[in-house]
């Protein structure tokens, strides 16, 4: 017989009010550490989607509207970049690559990217993860498309189906360019990155729909062909760029170089999507305190509710204390054996925090994936872990010291008598 | 003989008037008194105070040579674990506790090695006659819940044990049984026995009967 063993089995006599208490526990640290895990987690997964990109140009007002847009499709965007204005920049260095997006089509909301080969061949969605497909092959031909794995999966479409697309982005009730149809030839696996969204297919296409309208509304009826485009019609909205590394490096210092350089052009906006994701973290970032505020009140009213338990037991409890007063134990022991009690609740609450965190993190990481195609890859981190562990015992330790305080202060006599 | 208790000059007063005032009273090794007088007497008041629960106002309380009025609280509990044995008149066992856990408590408090705990508190159960040591102790029946409260008095071999009206509830039959358990417990064990009783028909199994009558007085407020 031992101390330990004494509070275990108080605990044991009590094991509804203690498993409820530890649940309490084990729920705020479960959503404390689930809350610091995804928000690490949901910052890197922001990441994915600028991939292998450098720069990004643009002509939106912003860079970081231009990566809203050229990198999470929030809107298609507003202004062009010129043909020419392309060959103009991708001949001012020598780039590792060049790949020029437009976006401004759509198909039943999905964003349409029409784009060059380059961009499934070279660039990728997330560092070290090239583009896999699930089906079929990337667009070869003009009016094929590929589908990024969350458009495949919200349209039903299937390899081999004709699609048309709709002018305007995320509209569903756009003017169809029902003159040219496309065939679906590829569906990619899932990215994890907001590409999963998109339908993919290539620039000459696109700017033969859209000269098609050019051509109507100055009463030429015929489709036209690539030999019909003027430089009007080659426009894109978007340039991912890379810049050369060396070998196992990600960075380079041209970057910044090239940055400035692009910089000071008036008709252009560029980004470095890192930058301006780390941006976009600094604004939200206050949004994902208050959700660690709230998981921290959870695990102080989980605190609370092991004061309340223990604190409702002592009244039950003085004839136990009382006895083991009268047989040799002392004041300090007895309130030692309390304050164990509490710690051992906080810290079996608190163990199982943590696995229902690492559980509670996959669950969400598959919702997030599921609903909003974000990959997360909740990564629990050993020392926060250790910290809030530490704190839910240090807090179970605190809500003791009343029902301690009453433990030292029962009188022993008066608790023994049969009447008592 | 060696003296397990010496009391002189011991005075307490309660809030309400009661006092209880003793001049002397002496035990000697393995001797059995009962302490007699009515409810309210005194009785468990005065075995409370000799087994340092309660602290007397004055005099002095001496416990197998140790004085326990002279020393600080935590010195009387170890004592009181070491010297005392208590048997109560409703057991007091802790119901969530197996037999053999409630007389293993009385051995880890008086710091015995945890290792001799189980196995003394068995011996001590089969010796007393229970055959479930491993039973809850609100699961067994009230005759052997005496049984196990006396094991843990005696278990760690104390020098003194206090019972505190422990055959108030039993028929006669049943009450002298149980007396008879206490009583061989300790003359087996060596033990000095003070017990408190108001049944006069305890004493005649006493040698000596002490009438606490003697040395309470109530004080009414001017």
């Amino acid at each position: 017989m031992n101390d330990l063993r004494v509070v275990l089995v108080s605990l044991k006599a009590r094991l509804v009010s203690t498993l409820i208490t530890s649940g309490s526990v084990a729920v705020a640290v479960a959503l404390l550490l689930t809350m610091l895990s995804l928000r690490s987690a949901g910052f890197e997964a922001f990441q994915r989607g600028s991939g292998t990109t450098h720069l990004l140009v643009s002509a939106d007002a912003s860079p970081l509207v231009a990566v809203l847009n050229g990198v999470f499709y929030a809107n298609a965007p507003s202004n062009p970049v010129s043909w020419e204005k392309y060959g103009e920049i991708r001949s001012s260095f020598p780039y590792e690559w060049a790949i020029p997006t437009l976006q401004g089509d759509s198909f039943r909301g999905f964003p349409v990217c029409a784009t060059a080969p380059e961009f499934f061949t070279k660039f990728q969605p997330a560092k070290g993860e090239p583009w896999q497909l699930r089906e079929g092959h990337f667009p070869e031909k003009n009016f094929e498309v590929c589908l990024g794995s969350d458009a495949a999966a919200g349209t039903g479409l299937r390899v081999g189906q004709k699609v048309q697309l709709t002018h305007g982005a995320g509209s569903e009730h756009g003017h169809e360019h029902t003159e040219f149809p496309y065939t679906v030839v590829g569906i990619l696996q899932p990215t994890g990155s907001a590409h999963d969204r998109a339908v993919f297919t290539d620039l000459e296409s696109s700017w033969l729909l859209h000269a098609f309208d050019r051509r109507e509304r100055e009463g030429i009826e015929s489709k036209p062909t690539v030999a019909d485009l003027t430089d009007a019609d080659r426009k894109i909205t978007g340039i991912l760029l890379r810049l050369p590394t060396r070998p196992g490096s990600d960075g380079s210092a041209a970057i910044q170089q090239q940055f400035d350089a692009l910089r000071r052009d008036p008709a252009i906006v560029v980004a470095q999507p890192a930058q301006q994701i780390d941006r976009l973290r600094g604004i939200v970032g206050n949004v994902d305190g208050i959700f660690i505020a709230l998981g921290v009140a959870v695990l102080v009213s989980s605190g609370i509710s092991i004061l309340l338990a223990l604190y409702n037991s002592m009244a039950e409890r003085r004839r136990q204390i009382a006895v083991l007063r009268a047989i040799g134990l002392s004041r300090g022991r007895v309130q030692g054996m309390v304050v164990a009690e509490a710690c051992l609740i906080g810290l079996a609450g608190a163990i199982a925090g943590v696995v229902l965190s690492v559980v509670g993190g996959f669950a969400a990481a598959a919702v997030l994936k599921e609903r909003i195609g974000l990959v997360v890859h909740p990564d629990l981190d050993p020392r926060s872990a250790m910290i809030v562990l530490a704190g839910a015992v240090m807090l179970a330790a605190l809500a003791s010291v009343l029902p301690a305080i009453i433990a030292y202060r029962t009188p022993v006599a008066d608790n023994l008598r049969p009447s008592a | 003989m060696t003296q397990v208790l010496s009391l002189r000059d011991v005075q307490f007063r309660r809030s309400h008037g009661f006092a209880l005032r003793v001049p002397s009273l002496d035990l000697s090794a393995g001797e059995m008194a009962l302490l007699s007088g009515g409810s309210g007497s005194g009785k468990s008041t005065l075995l409370w105070l000799i087994a340092g629960l309660l602290r007397a106002d004055g005099g002095s309380i001496e416990v197998a040579g140790q004085r326990l009025d002279a020393m600080r609280e935590s010195d009387r509990d170890r004592v009181r674990a070491r010297s005392i044995g208590l048997v109560f008149q409703t057991h007091h066992l802790l119901p969530d506790f197996t037999a053999e856990e409630n007389v293993a408590l009385a051995l880890m408090a008086a710091g015995e090695p945890e290792r001799t705990h189980m196995p003394r508190a068995r011996e001590l159960l089969a010796s007393l006659g229970i055959d479930r040591p491993g039973a809850r102790a609100s699961d067994l029946s009230v005759g052997q819940q005496q049984r196990v409260a006396v094991a843990r008095a005696i278990a760690c071999r104390p020098a003194l044990v206090l019972a505190d009206e422990p055959t108030a509830s039993l028929d006669t039959d049943s009450a002298h049984a149980a007396m008879e358990v206490i009583q061989k417990a300790c003359r087996d064990a060596g033990a000095a026995l003070l017990c408190a009783s108001h049944d006069p028909a305890m004493q005649a199994r006493f040698p000596r009967v002490i009438d606490v009558r003697g040395f309470a007085t109530v004080e009414v407020p001017a």
